[in-house]
């Protein structure tokens, strides 16, 4: 078995077991998580290798067979997914320790893992397309995890909802570049040019805005932090909500500078408002995940800048920052029962060891040297500095810059400023902390391996001092800001809109959801009518029918709906009904006979 | 040589006299023989699938001449469009049969309606001349009117008034162009394959015999805005009758629309196609929103069936527009295996919403909650066929409308504003997720029971089929394929 299928199949195999057996859960799933890092490593050691890459080709549709290929890019990608899970999976293993449905749990964690080394190690179009969905399904399951709870299940129907509308892009836009380049492969259709390409990179980025949670559908993954801790750390901030960003990571050289720009657009709008949505946020894990839509606005921005390369370190940075910021949450929410900054307050002190780690964390975020954030953020400013519409881009990009320094301020603030309260002994603490350890470590030293990765992609990344100096500027402003001032304070009357997620006119609500259902109603009006006439005219006939019945007693139609009408008036008793019926069928032979001898004798008109 | 295709035909029809010659029958010899038989049946389709069939032309052809004078015979025989949905009716029909098991309700009588539809029904995906066809056809409507009003619901008598009345509007026009073709044909005759081959009617003739083929069809399809009969009649049928309905029946549409429509009038199809496509993409995107709109679960999933439906619709239509024989391929690949694909997802879901009326007397959503806490293996089975009837990849639907969408935007790009369905699709099973099986359990069902042994058999393999054809659509496609790619037009 190749590497290759081994990454993808060990989550799946393992899921499978799991279910079937339904003991040693926990132990499963780290074994199928781990295969599949080991295969993932062995892949991107073959990368740095210079080895040719590893293809693997299935029967799919005809003359579409479905592709995995591993790429230097995409055995990165594999990497980067395999290590989160399984670390996130380290961390489940305590903090599901007493949960009954474990099974279920991580059964399902692990066919998110599967589908999602599907979609980035797929090489055509249509195993993208199912990997897509198949993590959004996932996703589904996993945030209605605990789906007796109230409310559950509107958060998990919205986060489904909202990405399948927007997956309607990559539906089109695969339509599309399949149908001009006459193949499914990716590769092949990336040498797509001119309308097709910008309208086909158009319709992806809209695909990509609902799995990123970029403005105007940033909105589902607050919501979705319904589920448990682990799937927030795993899905909804380092992998599923990444498919976006790799999606347009991968095309970006078929995209003409139009979609580029559009594409930044989105991206640095996208990094202002939920900055600061972030900003006014009374709830930890709805803070991280409005953070998780502005740092992923950073990367769409460095996508625009025309630097995917660079989009994808800051990818990789922030999944080990953002992935160990949420297990820091899980921990204060295990002890406290709750995620509300208010519950939360001085919780940092009495883990001073897990704070440690989530202040190392957020400090990456910011962007502080020498943490990995600080090297990926100076060079997202860097490339918008350079780009075509750098006046937009760059400005965009430094006050997300600033926004994150200020609201992960904020957060650090108010866990460590309130009383402590007594800290009760938690064995689970150990898997927990461990596997927190290791993504915040990651956190911090990541950086010093981008100089190798950026070779290993073929990408020369050159940053200037002034965004350096720019970017550790707004970083630290941005963290006093967010440290010593309140939030209203900080955002003043924008404070009760940004509480409200920047919703114009009522949100996707109103805009969406609402008219859909009035159209279904208004549907289903129509449809009450037109089945309604359809016995309107039954009675109709049946009257004529007697009528005609009366007057003359040889019409054809009198007859046959005389019959019907003595058979439902007689058809209460399914016996009697019955022998109604046959009369009917004998009406029936009558009529079609006439019929054909009607046909027969205007035969010679059709010569 | 065993006349395999015959014997697959008749050999229900045998079991049926067997039990109407049996006399005091017992409920359980009953279903023995309902079973025994459909089985037996489902064993030679399988033998069917094992010959295969080959490009360019009918397999398997079995032949008696009847009338001579006026061409028709009985002609029977399969190819890439007919073979997987004979196999899926077999299919359907010896799940159905497990199902009723356990009914008591004049169990003698059902059993033989039932053997006698499942031999109307593979007649009429096997019946290569013109007149058999027609026949198996119409018996399978009196069948199934008979099957509703003996064992419907409380109000069967509208839903069986209703079913008349679109049976005698809705067959009649075809009878009236494959007329027109038998005369148009030099010399006369009924055989399918010489229409098909020659295309006898042209010009006027044969765009008014497409026209009155159109209705038939469009009728049993059904297609917006000949399709009211569809929620009545499932509403009011048993169980096993929507399955058969919805996963067998419908096919008859679809079926005579590229065999008849498509096959035998290309010319006309081809520039009436826009037409078709329109009817095609209202059904679908109708389809979906009013399901949205329902309350009682049966009546949602058969609106469905109008959405999904349009779908094929939409294929066909695209493919006889279609320039390129390459695209061409592409749509009636999809538009065939969305048949199938529907017959397996539907007829599961059908069985699904049975069972759980079984228990409960009631498919009102709003009387629900919390069902996937007290009926796990119920719930999960609903919440996999609801995925894999929304679309998701995977899953049997996701080929087939990948597919149909594919060549519609490189045939008709209009139409694919169809597609915005599958989100509407997409909510409305969530909704009857969220209502039915998430939340918090209602006390009044607290102690329903969960699937038994002979419900789980009835649909594990359902299941096993939507993976199947889900993960490698090649076990069916290819044989679609095979035809497909060879028409001769």
């Amino acid at each position: 078995m190749s590497l290759l299928s081994l990454a993808v199949l060990a989550p799946v195999v393992a899921a499978l077991i799991l279910l079937l057996v339904k003991r040693g859960a926990a132990i499963l799933a780290l074994l199928g998580a781990g295969t599949g890092l080991l295969a993932s490593l062995g892949l991107l050691r073959g990368a740095f290798l210079g080895n040719a890459p590893q293809r693997l080709m299935l029967p799919g549709l005809p003359d579409m067979p479905l592709r995995l290929e591993a790429s230097a890019l995409t055995s990165v990608l594999s990497v980067l997914v395999a290590t989160v899970a399984t670390f996130v999976l380290i961390y489940a293993v305590g903090y599901m320790r007493k949960d009954p449905e474990k099974t279920r749990f991580f059964a399902t964690m692990l066919l998110f893992v599967a589908a999602m080394q599907a979609l980035v190690l797929s090489a055509d179009w249509i195993t993208l397309l199912a990997a897509w969905e198949l993590i959004g399904v996932s996703s589904y399951l996993l945030i209605g995890f605990w789906y007796a709870k109230p409310g559950v299940a509107s958060a998990a129907t919205r986060a489904f909802l909202y990405t399948r509308s927007a997956d309607l892009g990559l539906y089109l836009g695969v339509f599309l570049l399949i149908g001009a380049s006459g193949t499914s492969e990716i590769s092949a259709t990336l040498a797509t040019t001119g309308t097709a390409a910008m309208i086909g990179g158009l319709l992806l980025l809209v695909a990509a805005i609902g799995k990123s949670a970029q403005v105007p559908m940033q909105d589902w993954l607050q919501r979705a932090m319904a589920g448990p801790t682990p799937v927030s750390a795993l899905l909804h901030s380092a992998t599923l909500v990444a498919a976006g960003a790799i999606l347009l990571i991968r095309v970006a050289p078929m995209l003409p500078p139009e979609t580029l720009f559009i594409i930044g657009l989105v991206g640095g709008l996208t990094t202002v408002v939920t900055g600061l949505i972030a900003l006014g946020e009374r709830d930890l894990k709805r803070l991280l995940a409005s953070s998780t839509s502005s740092q992923y606005g950073l990367m769409f921005l460095a996508i625009g800048a025309g630097a995917p390369v660079v989009a994808l370190l800051h990818l990789i940075a922030h999944a080990a920052i953002k992935s160990g910021l949420f297990l820091g949450a899980g921990v204060f929410q295990h002890e406290r029962g709750s995620t509300a900054f208010e519950r939360l307050a001085g919780s940092g002190r009495e883990h001073k060891r897990i704070f440690a780690g989530f202040v190392l964390a957020a400090l990456a975020l910011a962007g502080i040297p020498p943490l990995s954030g600080f090297f990926s953020k100076d060079a997202i400013i860097a490339a918008t500095m350079n780009a075509t519409g750098a006046g937009w881009l760059a400005t965009l990009a430094i006050a997300g810059t600033v926004l994150t320094g200020g609201y992960m301020g904020r957060a650090m603030a108010q866990l460590w400023q309130g009383k402590v309260e007594e800290a009760k002994p938690s064995g689970s603490l150990v898997w927990m902390g461990w596997g927190m350890a290791v993504l915040v470590t990651l956190a911090a030293v990541l950086g010093a391996g981008f100089p190798a990765l950026e070779r290993l992609l073929g990408a020369e990344i050159d940053t200037t001092l002034a965004a350096e100096a720019l970017g550790l500027g707004a970083a630290l402003t941005g963290l006093a800001l967010g440290w010593f001032l309140p939030a209203d304070r900080l955002l003043g009357p924008l404070l009760p809109w940004a509480r409200e997620g920047f919703a114009v006119g009522g949100g996707m609500d109103n805009l969406v959801m609402r008219p859909a259902l009035a159209v279904a109603r208004a549907m289903n009006a129509v449809e009450t009518v037109l089945y309604e006439a359809v016995f309107v005219f039954g009675r109709l006939n049946l009257r004529v029918g007697r009528g005609t019945r009366i007057s003359d007693e040889a019409g054809i139609d009198g007859f046959i709906f005389g019959l019907a009408d003595t058979m439902v008036r007689t058809g209460q008793k399914a016996r009697r009904l019955q022998s109604g019926l046959i009369h009917r069928e004998l009406a029936l032979t009558i009529v079609t006979t006439g019929v054909i001898a009607a046909a027969l004798f205007a035969a010679p008109l059709f010569y | 040589m065993i006349p395999i295709v015959s014997l697959a035909v008749f050999l229900p029809l045998i079991g049926a006299v067997i039990l109407l010659f049996l006399p005091g029958t017992s409920k359980a010899v009953s279903h023995g023989i309902g079973i025994g038989f459909s089985a037996l049946t489902f064993v030679l389709t399988l033998v069917m699938w094992s010959r295969g069939v080959v490009p360019g032309g009918f397999s398997q052809v079995e032949e008696v001449s009847w009338i001579e004078a006026i061409g028709a015979a009985y002609r029977v025989g399969v190819d890439g469009l007919s073979l997987p949905l004979v196999l899926l009716t077999s299919l359907l029909f010896l799940l159905s049969f497990v199902y009723q098991a356990k009914s008591s309700d004049r169990a003698r009588s059902f059993v033989i309606l039932m053997l006698m539809l499942e031999t109307a029904s593979i007649g009429t995906f096997v019946a290569l001349d013109a007149l058999l066809f027609y026949v198996f056809f119409e018996v399978s409507l009196v069948s199934m009117y008979f099957m509703i009003a003996g064992w419907g619901e409380k109000d069967r008598q509208r839903a069986a008034l209703m079913f008349f009345l679109y049976t005698l509007l809705g067959s009649l026009p075809l009878l009236l162009a494959i007329l027109g073709m038998f005369l148009a044909s030099d010399p006369y005759t009924f055989d399918m394959r010489i229409w098909i081959e020659t295309q006898p009617l042209t010009g006027i003739g044969g765009m008014l015999a497409l026209i009155a083929m159109l209705f038939t069809f469009a009728v049993k399809i059904p297609a917006f805005p000949v399709h009211t009969w569809l929620p009545a009649a499932h509403v009011q049928a048993p169980t096993v009758g929507s399955v058969i309905l919805a996963g067998v029946m419908l096919k008859f549409g679809t079926y005579g629309l590229v065999r008849f429509s498509l096959q035998m009038l290309p010319d006309a199809f081809a520039s009436a196609g826009m037409v078709v496509l329109v009817f095609g993409v209202i059904s679908a995107i109708y389809g979906a929103f009013v399901a949205l709109a329902q309350s009682d679960l049966k009546r949602l999933i058969a609106y469905t069936s109008v959405n999904h439906m349009g779908y094929v619709v939409i294929g066909v239509a695209v493919a006889a527009m279609a320039v390129d024989p390459a695209m061409r391929a592409v749509a009636l690949d999809g538009a065939t295996l969305q048949m199938v694909s529907h017959g397996l997802v539907t007829g599961a879901l059908f069985f699904l919403v049975g069972m759980l009326k079984d228990r409960a007397h009631t498919r009102e959503m709003s009387h629900f909650g919390g069902l996937l806490k007290i009926t796990p293996v119920l719930g999960w089975s609903f919440i996999f066929f609801a995925f894999a009837s929304l679309g998701l990849p995977g899953l049997a639907h996701f080929p087939a409308e990948f597919q149909i969408f594919l060549a519609t935007l490189n045939i008709s790009p209009w139409a694919v504003v169809s597609i915005l369905a599958i989100v509407v699709t997409a909510g409305l099973y969530l909704r009857a997720i969220g209502l039915v099986f998430l939340g918090e359990p209602g006390k009044e069902w607290l102690k329903m029971p969960d699937l038994d042994g002979r419900e789980v058999l009835v649909l594990i393999p359902l299941v096993a089929l939507t993976i199947a054809v889900g993960i490698v659509p090649g076990i069916v496609l290819d044989t679609i394929h095979t035809t497909t790619t060879s028409l001769g037009f």
